[in-house]
């Protein structure tokens, strides 16, 4: 399959911290790539790098053949790379559906003067429909018109992605997901994530939770200290020497 | 839009069976409304906390009578020349306070609105220095003067399109962006907002608002002067978007309807004091009720 996100020699410092160092891999369509880590390892600054909200500090990321880094999120957003947080940050005070639509903002074409004539109805109306498709999609179509602050912790994360889905992204960054998700959540958040990829959009997944992650991923890259330690099919990663070294919380030097 | 025809047939209707003295306070009312509906889309949806909203009614009105007087332009020449200075001083406001943080944009639009009546009391003979300008009259449009009610029927077509316009923008894509870059400007630009784009847009559309309403105002009483357009104002109609409800159209036609009629109430009772008691309510509604007043009217009819 193609590869839709090519990360070459990424690094970030904050002042003498080397969050991410020289890091290099590949993600392509329709593919769950799993990035582990433990805390600290540098997964989310790599999301963060890759959807511009920090400058990286060297390196490049090329999506769909194109450079991504230098680019406002914004922009990088509209090329069709959408995220969710590690934290629930819904816009508050709206509808779920009408927190879906924000994700949905580049979507819309009609200009200002349309929407105050009054012609944008139709493409308003369309795009609602979409955004409730999506809704259903993660499961909260009995909350689509409730105010969002009425959600579960749960069912905000599902929100998260609905709402990074609107935006029609070709690659989907999810920062944790699963974090804080009873098991039974859990796996409809697997089936969840699955059904994205089949739909031919690639998902970058960070997890922290092994259990959660290795029977969901295609491949796993591990990270350590800003590095790459480890890559490739999730069994081989989880027996990897230095990914039971740094899970384990040892540091000795694999011999 | 039959909506809005019916509201502007009842609020122009209205006119027609108020004397002179009511019919003025009613069409300060309705501008009232106009300027609070217009910086709830501001302050309330966009979350900019602007003190310039006044300094643009007043750049309007001045500028209408400044290009159909002074300089002798047509009417409706004079009208897109007052919109385009509006649209002018908004984006040079905007432009570069929005790319610094929050706060800022009060700071800056608040030196404008000081600015502003500086200008106005040092302008000679164009602005008319602290007397202002006077003793000129609305141009006969197609040979018909619009006096009275009839001029009261202009303003309830200023507050009705003023309305119209906010609430299509408030349900479309961008009111949704405003809402967002209020309430995490990080996670808007993640969805693809363009935060500062969206800030500047927002605060020279209603800027240019307020000019127009300025415009409408400068033929009610056939004369501006400087202390209309000050600070005082400014902070009232932020009172009346707090007080109402801020975030929502009903919230600022409530907020300004009753702070500005409320004096009219509180001066027969206490008299002189009234500036005071005045602000206690004030301090009491925000305090009893931060989500506004037209949060009692939810509760009621969720109930």
């Amino acid at each position: 399959m193609n590869v839709i996100l090519e990360v070459r020699g990424l690094s970030k410092r904050f002042g003498g911290l080397t969050a991410v160092h020289n890091l290099d891999f590949d993600v392509r369509e329709g593919e769950i790539l799993g990035m582990i880590g433990p805390n600290g390892a540098g997964k989310s600054t790599t999301f963060n790098l890759i959807a511009g909200t920090y400058p990286a500090t060297a390196g490049d990321v090329r999506y769909a053949g194109e450079r991504l880094l230098g680019l406002p999120p914004h922009r990088i957003a509209a090329r069709g790379v959408m995220r969710t947080f590690q934290h629930n940050r819904p816009f508050a005070g709206m509808r779920v559906v009408d927190n879906v639509l924000v994700g949905a903002h580049t979507r819309f074409r009609r200009r200002l003067w349309s929407i105050v004539l009054g012609g944008a109805r139709e493409e308003e109306m369309r795009q609602r429909e979409r955004a409730l498709e999506l809704v259903r999609f993660v499961g909260l179509g009995e909350q689509a018109n409730a105010d969002v602050g009425t959600l579960s912790f749960g069912q905000g994360r599902l929100l998260e992605i609905a709402r990074a889905l609107a935006g029609e992204p070709r690659l989907i960054l999810l920062d944790e997901p699963a974090a804080g998700l009873t098991p039974a959540e859990c796996a409809r958040l697997a089936d969840i994530i699955r059904g994205i990829a089949a739909r031919g959009i690639a998902v970058l997944l960070i997890e922290h939770d092994m259990h959660f992650l290795l029977p969901l991923a295609h491949r796993v890259v591990a990270l350590n200290f800003g590095a790459k330690i480890a890559d490739g099919p999730p069994a081989a990663v989880r027996a990897h020497r230095a990914v039971m070294d740094a899970y384990l919380g040892s540091h000795a030097p694999a011999q | 839009m039959i909506k809005g025809a019916t509201a502007f047939i009842v609020l122009a209707g209205a006119a027609f069976f108020m004397g002179d003295y009511h019919n003025d306070v009613y069409r300060k009312l309705l501008l009232w409304i106009t300027l609070a509906l217009g910086y709830n889309f501001l302050f309330g949806i966009c979350g900019q906390v602007a003190f310039s909203h006044f300094a643009f009614y007043g750049i309007g009105a001045y500028s209408i009578v400044i290009f159909l007087f002074q300089f002798h332009l047509p009417f409706p020449v004079a009208v897109l020349c007052g919109i385009a200075l509006c649209v002018f001083f908004a984006l040079a406001v905007a432009i570069p306070s929005t790319r610094l943080e929050g706060f800022y944009l009060a700071l800056a639009t608040l030196a404008l609105g000081q600015l502003f009546i500086v200008v106005l009391n040092e302008g000679g003979a164009v602005t008319g220095g602290t007397g202002g300008i006077a003793n000129y009259r609305l141009p006969e449009i197609f040979g018909f003067q619009l006096r009275g009610p009839w001029y009261t029927a202009v303003i309830a077509l200023l507050v009705v399109a003023t309305y119209l316009v906010l609430v299509r923008l408030d349900r479309s894509w961008f009111g949704r962006a405003c809402r967002a870059v209020r309430d995490n400007p990080e996670a808007a630009a993640a969805m693809g907002v363009n935060v500062a784009r969206t800030k500047v847009i927002a605060f020279t559309l209603t800027s240019a608002l307020a000019g127009v309403a300025g415009m409408v105002y400068a033929f009610v009483d056939n004369t501006v002067n400087p202390p209309i357009f000050g600070i005082d104002n400014a902070f009232l109609l932020l009172f009346m978007v707090i007080v109402g409800g801020a975030g929502r159209h009903a919230g600022a036609v409530i907020g300004a309807t009753l702070l500005f009629l409320l004096p009219f109430w509180l001066s027969p009772l206490v008299g002189h004091h009234q500036a005071l008691v005045f602000g206690v309510l004030v301090v009491l509604a925000i305090l009893l009720q931060p989500a506004g007043l037209v949060g009692i009217y939810d509760r009621v009819v969720r109930r």
